[in-house]
């Protein structure tokens, strides 16, 4: 865990060297809603030059906790935590936004942000478990079905977990983390509980929430020896080796691919899910402008709750950045992304399309 | 601008006006001014739309400093800065030439905002009033590549042009370590380098045209190209200005194809004077290098070690080539010979890639110079037959000067010209006075020194930092008789005072 989180932003107040690579901060222009904004808000307030009200609390709620200044730090300041810490300071105060206690209540008794249904139980064993999710589960379950398929395709056959559940980022995020530290301690017994020594998730989100987030915010240890990986990757590997084989497309739309939420997290994973879509497209995926390191997000964070009109902007700026690419189309794997972007698509006139929908669909027979 | 703020040290700071300001504030009621604040501040919203207007006071304590050390550590010991009224975000040209018709009616300053990354105070609000921030004008309106030149609005992020310029296989070589944060606008305004400054020029040197919207509001269009005998190249007076003269809100730049190669070399040398020879030579030679960056001993010690990992003793030189890789490779050829001549030890490739690859790394925390820290950069450019002893003056006058502060001096030798080179000074104080009063009296006693030190040694007090409100008193010093005709033409331009009040020397 990282020790007193919210220090980093002493150190981070002066530094501009992320500037260009904030979503919120290109998307506002408004230097508050920069990194080096927020780290002096929280210093400032410390300093008692401000202090945390309504209009400061909503700019400190404004950052997107996307992961994308820190992954451009060469010294790697943990600023995504110092604002997750500094929210926490504020929702102790009980002046976070009422949004924030409306969703802790939430995710107290559903353990998910979208409906007022509990998680399913895990009563699987296996070698391999895979996190399952509340986006996945809730909102597009597709992407599972397809997902399983393909890891059928390479003799994989996991136990699913977490059916319905957060991983707790969202909670985070908000500033809860006693509740995102439940909610994890449950998705890691429930882990426990499938005997696996590797464990699949679908998106970077969950990858970042289980290799760094719990140990970094959380205090929680991943149990010893469980590897942990993520799909894509591993898919692409397997194509790569030759045990996994996709025909092409008949599809001739001009897809972008999306790098989803939370990519820019996982560094290493950026030529992976390409690898993949080119070996199904009839041509390679267009490129977004904000691509693989400098990746932006979609609105499927917490802003999402707390700032709905820059989570629009967020998923609205990914598809005007596809038709500006000349796509006609945007694919990506996340659920989340995927439920942001289906739901702004038809005003830029962009058809979506799940990759691992998509992948499923053109296994060789 | 008199406003109803909570006193954060405005344009009435002191005043008994303000005094009862704050206290019918305290009471609950707006005061007689906040009337007339609310009515311009609805004039500047219909300019801008609602959604680009800020008078929060978190915004208006955000834009209250800029990347000088002094409002930094002021901050830092816990006191508030001047505060601006309205933070403004125009669309267009248009819409910031309204802006200043309104701020000429009603006597308001206006204060150009681009990163915020300047190291000398050029965009703090003094005097309240409109912060100008440009960022919203962030388009790029034209590459042609058959010219070879780029055409943007001056609120682009710096590396966010370089991208798009990079996806057609083109650069804008103008490489500052403020890429990250600073604008297109902020590279011109205050006549910044990059570091291959020494080959491409200063950004400066590559732009061709501007658009600027004048203090009277008129938008006007310098020529399309600089290179004419059409009359004094006007065009140059707004470069330097800071905002003083009017705000840039578009340029066209030279830009060129990514090399196809970049050759880099470390060197040391026992001793800084055979080093700066060495560079002189390669520069008077016209061997054309991108760039030569000569660490004095001092900083080659510290500075080396912290940044590279490297302990070593001497003045440490890295050496650049780029362009075509049999051209570029002959230049080196040319380059190792003089100075294998002047005693250098050639030691390879690795420690010279490694220093490009990481020259920016200074500027993250907490590799940083950083709080509760002091530190200024007082650099100084001049011909080559002065700058090692402007060098040798300051050294002396400021280690001696202020031993008992345990000051740290350092320096290199940055940008190269044909005729002489920028020296980038800094010191370093670790642990200052407490006391904010008392730290910003002694920073500005440490400038003084140094400043003085490069003047009466014939430097001039800055190579690309600009001048904002921390060199502005050094400037009829600078310019002598020269500094009449400034304020002649200042006058003229702005008589009413409104552009970046208080600041390259130009007051209220």
């Amino acid at each position: 865990m990282i020790d007193n989180p919210i220090d980093v932003a002493e150190r981070c107040r002066h530094s501009l060297m992320c500037r260009h690579v904030c979503p919120i901060g290109n998307l506002t222009h408004n230097e508050t809603l920069s990194p080096h904004g927020w780290a002096q808000l929280i210093s400032l307030e410390r300093r008692g030059l401000s202090t945390w009200n309504e209009e400061t609390v909503d700019a400190l709620y404004a950052c997107a906790d996307c992961g994308s200044c820190r992954a451009h730090c060469v010294t790697s300041q943990a600023l995504p935590e110092a604002i997750a810490a500094a929210r926490a300071e504020v929702v102790e105060r009980q002046a976070a936004p009422a949004v924030v206690y409306e969703m802790e209540a939430q995710l107290r008794k559903w353990e998910n942000p979208h409906v007022q249904e509990k998680p399913v139980p895990a009563d699987d064993t296996s070698d391999v478990a895979l996190f399952v999710g509340d986006d996945v589960h809730f909102l597009r379950p597709s992407v599972l079905e397809a997902a399983l398929k393909l890891l059928a395709a390479v003799g994989v056959e996991p136990a699913l977990f977490g059916k319905g559940r957060s991983t707790g980022y969202l909670a985070s995020s908000l500033g809860l983390p006693d509740l995102a530290r439940d909610l994890a301690d449950t998705n890691v017994e429930e882990l426990n509980a499938t005997g696996a020594r590797k464990l699949f998730v679908l998106t970077p989100g969950a990858y970042f929430a289980f290799g760094q987030m719990y140990d970094e915010r959380l205090g929680l240890r991943m149990p010893s020896g469980v590897e942990l990986m993520e799909v894509v990757p591993f898919l692409a590997a397997k194509l790569e080796a030759g045990d996994l084989h996709l025909d092409k497309s008949d599809d001739a739309v001009a897809y972008a691919y999306v790098d989803p939420t939370h990519a820019v997290r996982v560094p290493d994973r950026h030529e992976a899910p390409r690898r993949l879509l080119r070996a199904v497209l009839q041509s390679p995926p267009k490129e977004l402008f904000w691509r693989n390191e400098r990746a932006y997000p979609c609105g499927n964070l917490a802003l999402a709750f707390t700032q709905p009109a820059l989570s629009q902007s967020l998923t609205e700026a990914r598809l005007k950045d596809a038709v500006d690419v000349e796509a006609h189309g945007v694919i990506t794997e996340d659920a989340g992304s995927l439920v942001h972007l289906e739901k702004y698509a038809p005003s830029f006139d962009l058809r979506v399309q799940g990759f691992y929908e998509l992948l499923a669909a053109h296994l060789a027979s | 601008m008199k406003t109803d703020s909570d006193g954060f040290s405005d344009s009435m700071s002191g005043s008994t006006e303000l005094a009862s300001v704050v206290e019918a504030r305290k009471a609950g009621r707006y005061s007689p001014l906040k009337f007339h604040y609310e009515m311009i501040r609805s004039e500047l919203e219909e300019i801008v739309g609602t959604d680009h207007i800020s008078t929060e006071d978190s915004d208006r304590l955000i834009y209250s400093s800029d990347w000088f050390w002094a409002p930094q550590m002021w901050l830092d010991r816990g006191h508030p800065l001047p505060l601006p009224d309205y933070i403004v975000h125009p669309g267009s040209a248009d819409e910031i030439s309204q802006i200043l018709e309104i701020a000429n009616k009603y006597d308001i300053p206006v204060i150009p905002w681009g990163g915020g990354s300047g190291t000398q105070g050029g965009a703090l609000s003094l005097y309240g009033g409109i912060i100008v921030d440009l960022k919203r004008l962030d388009q790029i309106i034209d590459i042609d590549e058959q010219s070879l030149t780029v055409t943007a609005q001056a609120g682009i992020n710096g590396t966010q042009l370089e991208w798009a310029l990079n996806e057609r296989g083109l650069t804008l070589p103008h490489y500052p370590a403020s890429a990250n944060c600073a604008t297109l606008g902020g590279y011109l305004a205050p006549r910044g380098s990059g570091t291959i400054s020494t080959k491409y020029g200063k950004a400066e040197d590559l732009v061709l045209t501007m658009q600027v919207v004048l203090p009277n509001g008129r938008v006007i269009r310098t020529p399309g190209v600089p290179n004419h005998a059409s009359g004094p190249d006007y065009m140059r007076l707004f470069l330097g200005s800071e905002g003083t003269l009017g705000i840039i809100t578009e340029a066209t730049m030279q830009v060129d194809y990514l090399p196809e190669t970049r050759l880099l070399r470390a060197l040391l040398f026992d001793d800084l004077g055979n080093a700066i020879e060495a560079g002189r030579r390669m520069m008077t030679r016209r061997l054309d290098p991108m760039v030569i960056r000569l660490y004095d001993p001092d900083s080659t010690a510290l500075r080396l070690k912290a940044i590279l990992d490297l302990e070593l003793e001497g003045a440490y030189m890295v050496v650049g080539f780029d362009g075509d890789p049999d051209i570029a490779a002959l230049q080196e050829e040319k380059a190792m010979e003089i100075c294998s001549d002047l005693g250098a030890r050639d030691l390879g490739r690795e420690p010279g890639e490694r220093w490009w690859n990481h020259r920016y790394d200074f500027y993250y925390p907490p590799k940083n110079l950083k709080m509760p820290w002091m530190f200024g950069t007082t650099e100084s450019v001049s011909t080559f037959d002065k700058i090692k002893r402007i060098w040798e003056a300051q050294k002396v006058a400021v280690e001696e000067g202020y031993s008992d502060w345990d000051v740290t001096y350092i320096a290199h030798f940055s940008h190269w010209f044909h005729w002489g080179s920028a020296m980038y000074s800094r010191f370093i104080i670790e642990q200052p006075p407490e006391d904010a009063e008392e730290a910003i009296r002694l920073h500005n006693r440490i400038w003084n020194t140094a400043v003085s030190a490069s003047l009466e040694n014939g430097g001039m007090i800055n190579e690309h930092h600009g001048v904002g409100l921390k060199l502005g008193r050094y400037m009829r010093r600078q310019y002598g008789e020269g500094w009449n005709l400034l304020l002649t033409l200042k006058q003229a331009i702005d008589p009413n005072g409104i552009m970046n009040p208080g600041k390259v020397g130009f007051g209220r």
